[in-house]
């Protein structure tokens, strides 16, 4: 072949080539101010972005949805990691430190968290991440009209739960309680929320390296579950149908379709309250009610900020999200829950001032455990802890005698949480 | 495997056989040149990461573990399982979907109303999985307020909604998604049949009817034998490979508590290995490497041995003295085509209501808006993806297609073993899947590219593309007529004026690959899943993720699953006799 022919031919592979990078390149991103990506999408992504939208320079962020710690676990391999990321769980930020991807941070003066969920975050005696967002997890939402008084201890709660799933047996009423036992994670918030009020000091141990998961606090707590989850009726359409439900419709059920009284879940429910809610009654949320009185567990959840290894803007944003006014404009829109010491009166949303002020008063907050366990223990659709209740919710709804139950479920967790590096 | 295209394997499948004289071009000159691009990406991206991924199977930190990751992927509770519900999957839904799309077939033919027929059991082959899945989650969901399924279920046994079998429940889960597999599937098997048996030569009926023939020995003779059984093969070949994107189908369709009674081997990779490839997870996918590229190899064999087709002389355009089916025939197929159109019209119906209604009653109980639609399109989002997505199918479309045209160029007149083993080497790389490799990929993209992940999905894309484009492109070329090609190299100055004349002749197989590659990407989520980053998230991603709250959202999920099955759709309706022409009629021949 001749010269030009050897030419052309390699100008034909340029081209290709180009022809590659330009078909791509269209798509990727312009200018690179600070990438940050976050666990939120919809309704918690767009108030986000009128927060960073005050921010010096640009940020550009990217929702990576549950799927955060696969899509960051990928980019760390490829070397695209975003400067900031904002994780679900406190496992994944220590984890990373670890790892060494993150850069040690120091928030902004004035910062406060309350007592134990700081500590959360550190690694090695530095610190890695600053909590950004709250979640209040203790939670029953109802209608007023349907539920004028709600039962203020667990006793009342159980009491309810069978009176109304009488009710509902004999003249088709609506069932006693919704519950959205489709996503595994509805069940670790009930077991949770128990396990707080049964053995407060059983409850952080469990998320520790000698963690006994077939002790007695995890066997009383699911006796205690059995115990509500075990009654007849309790649910509309039975436990079958309550593994189906997902945690959006177990709160249609109770504010549209009213085919049940009450729907456990966090504060991040109303959303969906305030989207279904029917006729001119606003729904209303009590507190998960303890053994005694006035004096029920609070469990809370996080978002968490961290920045990557060398990344010099990603620690200058974080250290910005600290600041006392970053959050005013979410703040403004409602919706936001904040775990630092942000005055009560910023709070335009009524409910999450309340909320506010209980996580401010309440003698002992508790950090959501499952988010706190290592490795697929942790759970997913299907996976570790999230399966493992649900089976159990499945025994003991299916007519499986409860100490049965319990014992499966106590040798699973056991089992899981060996197997992921924790327990004994 | 997963990215194993809806049309066209029968062309792929059958150049494993014997060589053809088409392939007997002259040489040209150094043209191995021509292959590097493909080859560096196949190399790069598949190859190296299938090496990567058995070297992660047997190491643990870098040392040497020997079985002790398949001896804990094995043992792990539920492995039984989920590898017999694979196995079930790849052996009892390709036998449905054969026998249907036949039967179909043969209903659907010399009738009038047949085109009509074959054109609705197409229009499912070219759904994104995803949009089938949300489909078919509408249909079966488990409230009889709300899934027609349920609630005719219910009016049939007399039972209460909440006492009749759920169809997404633990026990039917598998069956669920096995009907929406078949829906979207058969289509695909009534285009191949379709093809075969009007390639059947009619004389041939003819004369075993001279010779006091039946029905059933005209059956055996004049159609299984000579043709029908190598069809039948390629088809339950094809539908078998295919299963293993099922992937899509669970992640959409099963509700969290229920993906374990799903799951399969797809699934439990995914699970266990996430974005990366290490220990169990690399174990698990290996097996299924090993499994997928056997089950492929003997198909091959099988499709080989099979009989050898007589060459079509003529096109059987119309046959005026062969009767349409009969009667039973006719309505069977009339039948399948109204029962095909119920889940579309689920969809698009519940498309048609507000978010709100959507979810809290059945479609057929509130008047229709447009609500849905409306908050889609005035949410800011879609539009991105949208704009997104067709960059990214576009681009990489084009890509593709140069790619394997030089590819194909070349390897085109080789013949003999040579044509043989580089036929075998591409179809292993287009059953390779993708779960399997993910870690080891993100490796090599991380080496490549330094930042900008949209440029990554495009560049996997493009090598889980090229294998499959360059053996079409690779037999449409070894097809041609020797004097076609003597005159193109007359005319054409240089190998490049040549390859553009031949590449004129093949325009049938380019439009089919192009068509091909552009719904694959459009359609896919896997490759999303795995691969998205930045800025870089594709619509089947978007609608995937959407169901995560599937009944608050089933409206606005319905909108965004017609607007997303809209330009696919249009695409493989209009191109499908290209389709056919350029693809499926190399294969059954």
């Amino acid at each position: 072949m001749t010269a030009p022919g050897r030419l052309r031919r390699r100008t034909l592979l340029r081209a290709a080539a180009a022809g590659a990078a330009a078909a791509t390149a269209g798509c990727a991103g312009g200018g690179r101010g600070v990438q940050v990506a976050v666990v939120w999408s919809g309704g918690e992504l767009a108030p986000f972005r009128a927060v960073v939208a005050r921010y010096g320079s640009p940020v550009h962020v990217v929702s990576a949805g549950n799927d955060i710690d696969a899509f960051l676990r990928a980019r760390q391999l490829a070397g695209t990691s975003p400067d900031v990321a904002i994780l679900p769980r406190p496992g994944l930020v220590t984890e990373y430190a670890r790892r060494g991807w993150l850069s040690p941070l120091t928030p902004a003066p004035g910062h406060g968290v309350p007592d134990g969920l700081a500590a959360l975050l550190d690694s090695g005696g530095r610190r890695y991440g600053v909590w950004v967002k709250a979640a209040h997890k203790s939670l029953f939402w109802h209608l007023p009209s349907a539920l004028p008084q709600p039962p203020a201890t667990w006793d009342d709660l159980v009491a309810l739960t069978r009176r109304l799933a009488a009710r509902a047996r004999r003249d088709g009423g609506p069932a006693p309680l919704a519950i959205g036992a489709a996503d595994g994670w509805v069940l670790t918030d009930w077991f949770e929320n128990v396990l707080a009020d049964v053995a407060p000091d059983g409850y952080d141990a469990l998320a520790g390296p000698d963690a006994d998961w077939a002790g007695r606090p995890v066997r009383d707590t699911l006796d205690r579950l059995a115990e509500i989850w075990s009654v007849d009726g309790a649910f509309p359409g039975g436990g079958r149908r309550a593994l189906l439900t997902q945690y959006e419709e177990s709160i249609i059920q109770v504010v549209h379709t009213r085919r049940a009284v009450m729907a456990f879940e966090g504060d991040f429910a109303d959303s969906v309250v305030r989207r279904f809610r029917r006729g001119p009654e606003e729904p209303a949320a009590f507190r998960f009610p303890g053994s005694r009185p006035g004096d029920g567990p609070l469990i809370v959840g996080g978002d968490a900020a961290v920045a990557f290894a060398g990344s010099r803007a990603g620690v200058d944003f974080v250290r910005w999200l600290t600041g006392a006014d970053a959050f005013a404009p979410w703040l403004r829109a409602g919706g936001y829950l904040s775990d630092t010491v942000v005055p009560l009166d910023r709070y335009a949303d009524p409910v999450r001032r309340r909320l506010a002020r209980e996580m401010r008063t309440a003698g002992t907050l508790r950090f959501d455990l499952s988010d706190r366990l290592p490795g697929p223990f942790t759970g997913s659709d299907g996976v570790g802890i999230w399966r493992i209740m649900q089976d159990f919710f499945a025994d003991v709804t299916g007519g499986v005698r409860a100490s049965e139950a319990v014992r499966r479920a106590t040798r699973q967790l056991a089992a899981a949480a060996r197997n992921a590096g924790g327990g004994r | 495997m997963s990215r194993l295209p809806v049309l066209g394997e029968p062309v792929v499948l059958d150049d494993v056989g014997p060589p053809r004289r088409g392939r007997a071009y002259p040489a040209a000159g150094a043209t191995s040149a021509l292959l590097l691009p493909a080859a560096l990406l196949l190399g790069g991206l598949v190859l190296w990461p299938v090496l990567r991924t058995v070297h992660a199977s047997v190491t643990s930190d870098g040392r040497w573990v020997g079985a002790a990751h398949f001896r804990a992927a094995l043992a792990a509770p539920g492995t039984g399982a989920v590898v017999g519900r694979t196995l079930l999957w790849a052996l009892l839904v390709p036998a449905v979907v054969t026998g249907l799309g036949y039967l179909l077939a043969a209903a659907s033919r010399r009738s009038q109303e047949g085109g009509l027929v074959r054109l609705i059991l197409v229009v499912p082959t070219a759904l994104p999985l995803v949009v089938t899945g949300v489909t078919f989650r509408l249909m079966y969901d488990p409230d009889p307020s709300r899934g027609l399924a349920t609630l005719i279920a219910a009016r049939l046994t007399g039972h209460t909604g909440d006492a009749v079998p759920q169809l997404l429940g633990p026990g039917l889960v598998t069956v669920a998604l096995m009907s929406a597999f078949v829906w979207a599937w058969v289509g695909l098997a009534v285009l191949v049949f379709r093809a075969a048996l009007d390639r059947l030569p009619s004389s041939l009926a003819d004369a075993v009817r001279a010779y006091g023939g039946g029905r059933r020995h005209v059956l055996w003779d004049a159609q299984w034998r000579p043709l029908l059984l190598r069809t039948v093969a390629v088809v339950f070949a094809l539908v078998a490979l295919g299963t293993s994107r099922t992937f899509d189908l669970i992640l959409v369709m099963t509700p969290g508590s229920v993906r374990d009674e799903a799951s399969v081997l797809a699934l439990r990779v995914w699970q266990t290995s996430g974005g990366t490839t290490t220990g169990e997870g690399a174990a698990l996918g290996v097996i299924w490497l090993v499994a997928v590229a056997a089950g492929m190899l003997v198909a091959a064999l099988f499709v080989r041995q099979a009989w050898p087709p007589p060459r079509a002389v003529d096109p059987p355009e119309a046959d005026p003295a062969s009767a349409p089916p009969r009667r039973p025939l006719r309505l069977l197929a009339a039948g399948a085509a109204v029962a095909w159109l119920v889940p579309l019209a689920v969809l698009v119906a519940t498309s048609l209501h507000g978010p709100v209604e959507a979810a809290a009653r059945g479609w057929w109980s509130a008047p229709p808006s447009l609500a849905s639609y409306r908050e889609l399109v005035t949410g800011g989002e879609l539009w991105r993806l949208l704009a997104f997505t067709l960059l990214l199918a576009t681009g990489v479309t084009a890509t593709v297609l140069v790619v394997a045209l030089l590819a194909a160029y070349p390897l085109a007149w080789l013949t003999g073993p040579a044509a043989q083993v580089t036929g075998l080497l591409l179809m292993t790389a287009v059953v390779v899947p993708v779960q399997v490799i993910a870690g080891p990929v993100n490796e090599v993209l991380g080496v490549v590219l330094s930042s900008g992940t949209a440029r990554g999905l495009a560049l996997v894309h493009v090598a889980l593309g090229v294998p499959f484009a360059v053996l079409v492109l690779r037999n449409a070329f070894a097809d041609l007529p020797a004097d076609r090609v003597r005159a193109a190299r007359l005319t054409g100055r240089n190998w490049w004026g040549t390859l553009r004349r031949l590449a004129r002749q093949c325009r049938p197989a380019i439009l089919a690959v192009s068509v091909l590659e552009f719904v694959q990407v459009w359609n896919d989520l896997v490759v999303g899943l795995l691969f998205s980053g930045p800025d870089a998230a594709p619509l089947g991603l978007f609608l995937a993720g959407q169901t995560r709250g599937f009944v608050a959202g089933s409206g606005v999920l319905a909108a965004g699953s017609v607007i997303a099955s809209v330009l696919p759709v249009v695409l493989v309706v209009l191109a499908r006799r290209q389709l056919v022409a350029g693809l499926v009629s190399g294969g059954v021949r």
